[in-house]
């Protein structure tokens, strides 16, 4: 609940399975990002309990925090790659962060973007890539520490709808080898296309919950 | 260890990433660390001074034309037994004529008819530096003005004691100036390393979302910090070393009628360290108040 009695979420009561593939659609302001930011526990529900693998995530401590979102994957609809830094810089960033040595990091980041067929690109920067190329980096950052859980918050937003698909393709690969995914986009066409379970949003309910 | 190589290289990238504001924050380290440099300058080049002229200054006893050969021994006995004494001369009658002539030799001419020398004899001490404070020169004095066979005991102290002040005064200003230079210094890095916090919001976000440790993430925005302070104090440094010399050179002639060109020396090793120390601390500074954003 935001202040002054308005509600992002509410009564919103939700099982996702380990390895299962989910979009989470609905309009604008319908809440999904709000969803999305509480599973990475950015932000704390002010009632209810939100939890992922057993643990109450408004119960983790700053370091089980850390360690919790050790083990997610997030993509965002912008991206957010560093334009200063290859393709290889900006997926190695997760396994700096793991503190893993420059060898481990490169072997790894060179397996992952092999993965998402841009292993030729790793010298690349941001900008000498297209929409669906810096995607693709971005999920294979998400990748790289191999997460048994990934978000993604609109990760076609700003993809055609050819890209899209290619995208969700690689989403429905992760999905295949055992990872939970979770996409929330309001683009109803790709839903439809990919056809996977669907919950739906608005003003901060669940009207369909597939 | 690799959180060190990473908020290290991270800095760096940074500092090249917005070097013009980054210039800005070390010139501000610069001038406040070239003001409190300039300042500790002119005070250990006091101090020294002062220790050679408390050395070098006449404590002079005065002896009465009849003092007898006992009253002399008992007056080098007191000596000899003074803490504060280094070592000793007696100047004859003769001697200090002589002196007197050398000296003033126009106003020598009024003396030249006299059969014997008008000047009384006197003991000229010199003085242990570390041991002539005020206090013990002036129990020195009181301990032998009364003594017999002494007709008068002087010590040019009080010019020094004045230039004690001044000097103890030069250092008060330049700490003071100083600390109020150097905090707007802190908050000029803080401003700097915020708006590179801000440049790089995006990856600290990402780095948040991946579980990155809070020191992995404000670590690099203290480094960048230290790095501005140290790279400011460095520049510091050159220019006061740069002025000094100019300074030293066009000013010897006048400076060597007032000063022992031996005592003009730049700051010792050990001060270059402590300023580069103090600035990189301020620096650090900066980024702390700039890393306390990061939560």
């Amino acid at each position: 609940m935001y202040g002054r009695g308005v509600y992002a979420l509410r009564d919103v009561s939700l099982t996702i399975a380990k390895s299962d593939f989910v979009f989470l659609t609905g309009p604008s302001g319908a809440g999904k990002s709000t969803l999305l930011r509480l599973l990475l526990r950015q932000e704390v529900p002010t009632g209810g309990t939100v939890a992922v693998g057993g643990h109450d995530l408004a119960r983790l401590s700053l370091r089980q925090v850390q360690r919790y979102r050790r083990t997610l994957g997030f993509v965002f609809q912008d991206f957010k790659l560093m334009p200063d830094r290859t393709v290889q810089e900006n997926v190695g960033l997760v396994s700096r962060v793991l503190g893993e040595t420059s060898v481990q990091q490169q072997r790894r980041v060179y397996q992952v973007l092999k993965w998402v067929g841009l292993q030729h690109r790793m010298n690349a920067y941001p900008v000498e890539l297209s929409g669906g190329e810096q995607q693709r980096v971005a999920i294979a950052r998400a990748l790289v520490n191999e997460p048994s859980l990934i978000l993604a918050d609109e990760p076609t937003g700003n993809l055609d709808p050819d890209l899209s698909l290619e995208i969700m393709n690689l989403f429905r690969d992760i999905n295949a080898r055992g990872t939970t995914v979770l996409v929330a986009t309001h683009d109803r066409e790709l839903i439809r296309r990919v056809a996977r379970r669907t919950i739906t949003l608005d003003h901060g309910r669940v009207v369909e919950a597939g | 260890m690799h959180w060190i190589r990473y908020s290290f290289r991270e800095a760096g990238r940074a500092l090249w990433r917005q070097r013009g504001t980054a210039a800005l924050s070390v010139l501000t380290i610069g001038a406040a660390i070239l003001v409190l440099g300039g300042f500790l300058l002119a005070s250990v080049t006091l101090d020294r001074a002062m220790a050679r002229w408390s050395a070098a200054a006449e404590f002079s006893i005065y002896l009465r034309d009849d003092i007898t050969p006992d009253q002399r021994s008992a007056i080098n006995r007191m000596l000899t037994g003074s803490p504060l004494v280094a070592s000793r001369d007696y100047v004859s009658r003769e001697e200090a004529l002589k002196r007197f002539t050398r000296d003033f030799p126009d106003l020598a001419a009024g003396l030249s008819g006299t059969a014997q020398s008008p000047l009384p004899a006197s003991i000229e001490l010199r003085l242990k530096p570390q041991r002539a404070d005020a206090a013990a020169v002036d129990a020195l004095a009181r301990e032998m003005r009364p003594a017999a066979g002494v007709s008068d005991v002087r010590f040019d102290r009080r010019w020094l004691e004045r230039l004690a002040r001044m000097a103890a005064a030069i250092q008060w200003v330049g700490w003071g100036l100083g600390a109020v230079l150097l905090l707007a210094a802190a908050l000029t890095v803080a401003t700097v390393v915020r708006l590179s916090l801000h440049a790089r919001r995006d990856e600290v976000e990402v780095m948040q979302l991946m579980g990155a440790p809070l020191g992995l993430l404000r670590g690099p925005l203290v480094v960048e910090g230290i790095l501005q302070g140290g790279l400011g104090a460095a520049l510091a440094l050159v220019v006061l070393g740069a002025a000094f010399a100019v300074g030293q050179h066009q000013l010897a002639a006048d400076l060597g009628a007032i000063l022992d060109p031996s005592l003009v020396a730049f700051l010792p090793p050990s001060l270059w360290a402590a300023l580069v120390a103090g600035g990189m601390v301020v620096g650090g500074l900066g980024g702390v108040l700039a890393a306390r954003h990061v939560r």
